[in-house]
C-alpha cells in the first residue's frame, strides 16, 4: 500500500474494502465465461487483484453478464442480481450484452441489457481477452473512488422501469406473483 | 484479578489476529504452491471489512441470525480456555474436557444457522459436515484419551507443563502413535482438502454458506478463522509441547499450518464414503494401540 491508498483507507474504510475484494458470482451466463477459468487460475491470476469466484449470488457483489443473454437466462440473471448484498456491480463482458452481437437478429436473446438490469460497465469484444477483465477491474475501482459505480442505487430508485421490462418480456417470473410454468424452470 | 479479566478479553482478540494473518499466510503460500503471485497478505481484512459493510437484502428469521453470533461466541469462548504460551485466564483441572464440548458449539451455530436458511445445498452440507464429524472425533477422542492416561489429567495447563523438559518430553515423542493419528485426521478438523466437501463450493454451492451473504458471511469468516486457530494451537499444546512465551507457541503454531496449508493445496477432494473409511481405519487403529500401550505403561 503506497501513502495515498492508505489516506483512502482511513478515509473509507467501506469503499476500500468493497473496491479491493471484488468477488464474482461463479454463474456461466453465456459463452464468455471460458474466459473465466484462465482468469482465476494460475496463468493470470484474478486473486492478486482480490477477485475471486463465489459459488452462491449471497457472497458474491460482481456480476460479470458473460456473452448472449438468452430469455431463460435473463430470468435466472434477474433471480440472481436480486439475491445479491448491496453494493453490487455488473459488468457487461463481450459484445452480446452490448448490443445483442452476432445475436443481433435472434428471436430469442436480449439486445440492451441496461434495459432490465443497471450495468455499471461495458467491456466490449468478442471474445474479450482475458486482460480486458483487468482492466475491466482497474476502470470499476476508479468509479468506486469516484462514486459513481451506484448501478444497485439506480435499481431501486427506478425499479418502475426496469420491473416494466422485465414484466413485458418475462411476464411468468416467480417474483411477479404468478405461478411458474413448465416452460421456465430458471426464469 | 484485573489482569486475568484484562487477560480473558484479550486472548480473544490476540487469537483473532494470528488467525487472520494465517489466512492471509495461506492463501499467499497456496498461490505461490500454484505459481501464481496470491493477493495481499492483508486481503483476508479487506474480504471481511467488505463482508461487515455490505447490506442484506432480505431476513431468513431469529434462528438464522442467533446461529451465527453462537458460533462466534463458541469460538471465542473455546479461545480462552486454551493455554497459548503460558496465558492461560481460564485454567481449571477440567479444562480439556469444556474444550473439547466448546469445540463442537462453533460448527453447530453456524449448522443452526444453515438449517434455518432452509436451502437444500446447506441441508446437504450440514448433514456431510456432521458425517465428517462422526469420521474423525473417534480417532480424536482416542487420542485425546491417550493424553490424558500418559499424563494423568485433564488440565491442559498440566499436559503442557509435564512436556516443559526437553525435546523427548513432547507428546509427539512420549506418544508417537497417538500423536500421529491426530496428524491424520487434523485436515477433517480444519475441513480442508481432502476433506472439504461439507462446503464444496463446485457440488453444493459451498454448503453450509449457501445463504450466508454480507455480515453473515464475515462472521462466519471469522469464526472459521478462530476455529483453525483452536484447532491447531491444541495440537500444539497436546503433542508439541506448547510453549513458554506466545512468540514460541505461534512459530510452533505456523509450522503445523503450514504442513497443512501445503496438504490443501496439493490434493484433492475425498468422497463422503472414501473419507469416513479412511477416517475409522489408519487413524483409529493408531490412536487405539497408542491408547492401550499409554493405558499399560500406567497400570
Amino acid at each position: 500500500m503506497d501513502r495515498e491508498e492508505i489516506l483512502k483507507m482511513l478515509k473509507s474504510p467501506a469503499n476500500w474494502g468493497q473496491k479491493y475484494s471484488l468477488w464474482v458470482v461463479y454463474f456461466c451466463t453465456g459463452c464468455g465465461v471460458i474466459e473465466i477459468p484462465p482468469v482465476i487460475t494460475s496463468r493470470w491470476d484474478a486473486e492478486r487483484f482480490g477477485v475471486l469466484p463465489m459459488a452462491t449470488p449471497r457472497q458474491g457483489n460482481l456480476f460479470l453478464i458473460t456473452g448472449y443473454v438468452s430469455l431463460k437466462t435473463l430470468g435466472a440473471i434477474i433471480r440472481t442480481y436480486d439475491q445479491m448484498p448491496d453494493p453490487k456491480y455488473v459488468v457487461g463482458f463481450g459484445s452480446c450484452p452490448v448490443n445483442g452481437g452476432m445475436y443481433w437478429d435472434s428471436y430469442n436473446t436480449i439486445k440492451h441489457l441496461d434495459k432490465y438490469l443497471p450495468v455499471d460497465g461495458w467491456i466490449a469484444g468478442c471474445m474479450p481477452r482475458p486482460e480486458a477483465i483487468f482492466m475491466a477491474v482497474v476502470h470499476l475501482w476508479q468509479m468506486i473512488d469516484k462514486g459513481i459505480a451506484t448501478g444497485y442505487k439506480r435499481y431501486k430508485e427506478n425499479y418502475g422501469y426496469y420491473e416494466r421490462n422485465q414484466r413485458e418480456i418475462l411476464p411468468h417470473l416467480a417474483k411477479f406473483g404468478r405461478v411458474e410454468t413448465t416452460a421456465g424452470r430458471n426464469s | 484479578m484485573l489482569t486475568r479479566i484484562a487477560l480473558i478479553l484479550a486472548l480473544p482478540v490476540v487469537g483473532f489476529l494470528v488467525a487472520v494473518l494465517f489466512m492471509g499466510l495461506s492463501r499467499k503460500i497456496t498461490a505461490r504452491i500454484q505459481r501464481r503471485y496470491g493477493p495481499p497478505l492483508y486481503q483476508p481484512i479487506i474480504d471481511v471489512v467488505k463482508l461487515l459493510t455490505q447490506k442484506e437484502n432480505i431476513s431468513h428469521g431469529i434462528l438464522f441470525d442467533l446461529g451465527i453470533l453462537l458460533g462466534l461466541a463458541g469460538a471465542f469462548v473455546t479461545i480462552v480456555f486454551i493455554p497459548a504460551g503460558g496465558i492461560q485466564p481460564l485454567s481449571t483441572s477440567g479444562d480439556f474436557l469444556v474444550v473439547l464440548y466448546l469445540m463442537l458449539l462453533s460448527p453447530l451455530g453456524v449448522a443452526l444457522a444453515a438449517g434455518a436458511s432452509e436451502n437444500p445445498n446447506a441441508s446437504i452440507g450440514v448433514s456431510r459436515k456432521f458425517i465428517l464429524a462422526l469420521g474423525y472425533e473417534v480417532p480424536f477422542l482416542m487420542a485425546a484419551l491417550a493424553v490424558m492416561t500418559r499424563f494423568g489429567t485433564t488440565s491442559l495447563v498440566q499436559i503442557v507443563s509435564s512436556q516443559q523438559g526437553s525435546v523427548l518430553d513432547w507428546g509427539a515423542l512420549a506418544l508417537p502413535l497417538p500423536a500421529l493419528a491426530t496428524f491424520l485426521v487434523l485436515p477433517a478438523m480444519l475441513g480442508i482438502r481432502p476433506f472439504d466437501f461439507a462446503a464444496a463450493p463446485q457440488e453444493i454451492a459451498s454448503g453450509p454458506m449457501v445463504e450466508l451473504g454480507g455480515k453473515y458471511l464475515g462472521f462466519a469468516a471469522i469464526q472459521g478463522a478462530l476455529h483453525t486457530y483452536i484447532v491447531v494451537a491444541l495440537f500444539v499444546d497436546l503433542f508439541l509441547g506448547g510453549a513458554a512465551n506466545m512468540l514460541t507457541f505461534f512459530a510452533k503454531m505456523l509450522a503445523v499450518f503450514f504442513v497443512g496449508v501445503c496438504i490443501n493445496a496439493v490434493l484433492p477432494r475425498f468422497r463422503v464414503g472414501q473419507a469416513l473409511r479412511y477416517l475409522w481405519k489408519w487413524p483409529t487403529i493408531l490412536a487405539f494401540v497408542g491408547l492401550v500401550i499409554a493405558a499399560l505403561r500406567r497400570g
